[in-house]
């Protein structure tokens, strides 16, 4: 590991926290300017988990604190695992992780609706990660590297050209992680629904604005890696990643929200076979 | 000078097992497994510090060994097959005579092949299998000593079985040994069949009706592979005349032969490994007390059949049959993690999470580069050091609560905290970075890039582990309080912590481990280096997480947001028109998509296709 590795890691602790807390003040501003609203600042989602932070309210179990930091760790540890340059595999592992630390933590809780929301977390879990997984392993073999610097220095036209069928898959896979309609499965977005905040109902005070954080690491993690489809430069990289969250907000302002069931028998299917496609051919040039 | 140790690894535990029935008082029992413990730790270490070494053995190699073994491939068929006809089991019946047949057929027609120069070879592939014998299998025997205690007494048999109990425990460790050193390939038969033996009357141990039934299943399939096992052998013997498996595992000797005879051992390694559609021999074995699971599931029995694989492996490389086995291995992954998630049963969780990783392995095997195979020993070590661990723990977790569903389990950290923080930390050490599991399956996916199909089935399979065992883990620390004056036996608590940290040392340690599987590589090459790094940010994640756990702990905690009024009951609360609602949790297994009648169904005629396929292929 070099110095310059080293800067960028630390670039890449610091920055992408924020990006995503960035990504979260856009989506309000742009889904209120849809909904004909004028919305909140841009900063807006700052001052939330700041206003969290101040709250201190008791744990409904003695284990949630401790999951809550693990998955900001994890979630923070894939950033800096893109930022350095490192294996998009095991990035792609180790944001799996804090996933799976959320859950855990939701399984702990005491409300039913915390547990409900674990359930389907993994239910949600079980269909994004092999489209996901298959996304990444088709960009790898596109760009012939597994580390995150081969396949953004890959040179000549961008991997969207060989890879067009990863969209649908990415797209859901974006849609999940950034916990949108038709996908807000496991932590409906609007309270008022029949699991309440699912996943995150019994995450309060401090460890909700933890997981705040991780979420915004999280965001950026998947947009970084869907920007890998046309990373033939910073400016490039940054477009194809809003591209993906504009499409990402359109689709969660125009549907309703899908059941589980219909995500794993239908949805999760039909995007793997895409990509799983668009896998195959890379083999037949 | 080997030879001592060898004596020490394979003779060792099979004499301590005799005096275990001599000397049948508990505490000479006690005293015997756990002197054997020591015995087969320090002849691991031995072995380890002369590895990798081969050398000529009487004990593994001699004239009197060949005869003792020859005479093993009569008596031991000849053992089921009485067995088959007391219990008038056709299936036992009919593979037994096969295996019998085969050995009579051997000793008239075959040419007596001559000694094998060095009858004992241990290069990184035998050391592995060696150190988790003595290691997690020693720790399981002495788990085993307060369980089976418990056992008995919850059972209020009159006469102890015990002591035949120990006997066939240890004898078996002994046979795993010998077999993981042996280089003649009659020999290391005798302890093939052994291993079959010993798996028999363990999991036929209680005696109970299902427990008969099962160890007859587990029987006949293993009778099965012991025929695809003699007949490789003896085509091997007939096309190239070779009987040292170092020599038989060279790539040139297969070159434009025929790979029937390889791709028979590979079937007889996938039925011990209970690859589909022969898993169910595994599953069933879990009637028996949780040791014999234990061990079967993780230092022994499956492992013999993954050993045979990844021995084989070096022949080969751009084989079809090479192609067809990961393929195989791949499906087995996918199917049999499906199955688990579909399962509420504690035990059959980790029997099909066996089958599935075993299928990863085999996977690893058949793509056969030097990075796969590096990657297949590197799971196959940590797999039986967390397995071990998780099922030692369901087994403890299921005496304290009487019961091994899931449901049951639910909370179980309040009755058993160390036990069920233990199991949820092996759970997550199935599925997590940079744990072992996790790394050894990372390694197998970036060596698949060759194969898309095989890509596909691990990203499938692995998904479905991490929904498994995260649900696992969080089900079991579903609880709140934590009952701190629960103490177990320190012979229970033990090995349970000693397989806990050697499943997160061994995960430290993958990189290095790797790297002696693979001569000139460096250990922190590629994705490999990150683990170090990720350890130091576990640890800080450590040290953090247990800070806000202290103080969590000594907080008061909130009540549960139960969307109405919470009643004086503690569980019930008052809800929608003033009545009183009981609350009541459960997983959701979605058995529409993962019950087992079905899915095993079309997940066994789909495996048993490529299983055929692996033997028609080598015909054509």
């Amino acid at each position: 590991m070099n110095l310059t590795t080293f800067y960028l890691a630390v670039a890449g602790l610091i920055l992408a926290p924020l990006v995503g807390g960035l990504v979260a003040g856009v989506d309000r501003v742009v889904t209120a300017r849809l909904q004909s609203r004028v919305g909140p600042p841009l900063l807006q989602p700052f001052y939330d988990a700041g206003k969290l932070w101040s709250k201190v309210i008791p744990p409904t179990n003695q284990w949630q604190g401790m999951f809550v930091r693990w998955a900001l760790l994890a979630s923070l540890a894939s950033d800096v695992l893109l930022a350095a340059g490192a294996d998009v595999l095991m990035c792609f592992f180790v944001q799996a992780a804090s996933a799976c630390f959320i859950a855990v933590g939701a399984f702990c809780g005491a409300s039913p609706y915390s547990k409900i929301g674990a359930q389907r977390e993994l239910f949600q879990l079980l269909c994004y990660e092999p489209v996901f997984l298959v996304a990444i392993l088709a960009m790898c073999k596109a760009a012939g590297g597994f580390d995150a610097f081969a396949i953004m220095a890959a040179k000549g036209q961008p991997l969207l050209f060989k890879l067009p069928l990863l969209i649908p898959g990415l797209l859901f896979v974006v849609l999940v992680k950034l916990r949108k309609s038709p996908f807000d499965i496991s932590a409906s977005h609007h309270m008022h629904q029949e699991v309440v905040r699912g996943v995150y109902t019994d995450f309060a005070g401090r460890d909700f604005a933890l997981i705040e954080i991780a979420h915004w690491a999280d965001v950026t993690v998947v947009l970084w890696i869907c920007s890998f489809l046309w990373a033939t430069g910073p400016l490039q990289m940054v477009v194809a990643g809003l591209v993906f969250l504009f499409a990402a907000l359109i689709i969660d302002n125009i549907s309703a929200r899908l059941t589980w069931r219909y995500m794993v028998k239908v949805v999760a299917p039909v995007s793997l076979l895409l990509a799983t496609a668009n896998l195959l051919w890379l083999y037949l040039e | 000078m080997s030879e001592a140790y060898i004596g020490l690894l394979v003779l060792w535990p099979l004499a301590a097992g005799l005096a275990c029935l001599v000397l049948t008082s508990p505490g000479a029992r006690s005293a015997l497994v756990l002197l054997t413990g020591i015995a087969l730790a320090v002849g691991g270490l031995a072995v380890a510090a002369n590895a990798p070494f081969a050398a000529p053995s009487a004990l593994l190699g001699s004239e009197t060994a060949l005869h003792i073994a020859e005479g093993a491939a009569f008596v031991l068929p000849a053992y089921f097959l009485l067995r088959g006809l007391m219990a008038k089991h056709w299936l036992v019946i009919v593979f037994s005579l096969g295996q019998l047949a085969l050995a009579a057929y051997g000793a008239v027609a075959m040419p007596h092949a001559a000694l094998v120069q060095n009858a004992a070879v241990c290069d990184g592939l035998s050391l592995a299998l060696v150190l988790v014998v003595c290691f997690v299998g020693s720790l399981i025997a002495i788990f085993a000593l307060p369980y089976m205690k418990h056992h008995e007494e919850h059972l209020h048999l009159a006469v102890s079985k015990q002591p035949g109990f120990f006997l066939i425990m240890l004898a078996f460790l002994g046979f795993m040994n010998g077999l993981a050193l042996a280089n003649d390939i009659r020999v290391f038969e005798a302890f093939f069949e052994a291993t079959t033996l010993c798996s028999f009357l363990l999991i036929g141990h209680d005696k109970t009706e299902i427990a008969t039934k099962n160890a007859l299943r587990a029987l006949w399939m293993n009778c099965l592979g012991g025929i695809f096992l003699h007949a490789g052998i003896l085509l091997t013997q007939q096309a190239h005349g070779l009987v040292d498996i170092h020599e038989i595992v060279n790539p040139a000797v297969w070159a434009g032969a025929s790979m029937l005879p390889v791709a028979l051992l590979l079937l007889a390694g996938c039925v011990k490994a209970a690859q589909m559609p022969f898993q169910s021999w595994l599953l069933g074995a879990m009637v028996a007390p949780t040791p014999v699971s234990a061990l079967l599931h993780s230092s022994t029995m499956v492992k013999v059949g993954v050993f045979m694989c990844l021995r084989l492996a070096p022949v080969l490389p751009g084989t079809a049959t090479g192609v067809v086995l990961a393929t195989a291995g791949a499906f087995t992954f996918f199917a049999a993690s499906a199955l688990a998630l579909g399962q509420s049963n504690a035990k059959k969780i980790l029997a099909y999470s066996t089958v599935a990783n075993l299928g990863l392995i085999i996977a690893c095997a058949g793509m056969a580069t030097p990075a796969a195979i590096a990657a297949g020993v590197v799971l196959l070590v940590i797999h039986a050091a967390t397995k071990a661990l998780l099922f030692l723990c369901v087994g403890d977790m299921e005496q304290i609560v009487g019961s091994r569903d899931l449901e049951d389990l639910r909370g179980a950290v309040a009755k058993a905290p160390t036990t069920a923080l233990a199991a949820a930390a092996g759970a997550l050490a199935m599925i997590l970075p940079p744990l072992g599991m996790l790394m050894g399956k990372w390694a197998a996916i970036e060596a698949a890039l060759t194969n898309p199909i095989l890509l596909l089935l691990m990203a499938l399979g692995s998904a479905l582990a991490v929904v498994c065992w995260v649900r696992f883990a969080g089900t079991l620390l579903a609880g709140r309080s934590v009952d701190k004056t629960a103490h177990s036996h320190i012979l229970t608590s033990g090995p349970i912590l000693s397989l806990l940290f050697g499943a997160i040392g061994l995960g430290m340690a993958a990189p290095w481990i790797n790297a002696l599987l693979l001569p000139g590589a460096s250990a922190l090459a590629g994705g490999w280096g990150l683990i170090p790094t990720l350890f130091v940010v576990g640890m800080l994640g450590w040290i953090v997480g247990m800070k806000v756990l202290s103080r969590q702990s000594a907080a008061k905690l909130a009540g549960p947001y139960i969307g109405g009024l919470p009643s004086a009951e503690p569980g019930t609360f008052v809800g929608a028109l003033g009545k009183n609602w009981v609350l009541s949790e459960g997983n959701e297994y979605a058995e529409e998509l993962f019950g087992e009648p079905k899915l095993t169904k079309v997940a066994g005629v789909l495996a048993g296709a490529l299983l055929l396929a692996l033997v028609g292929g080598a015909i054509i």
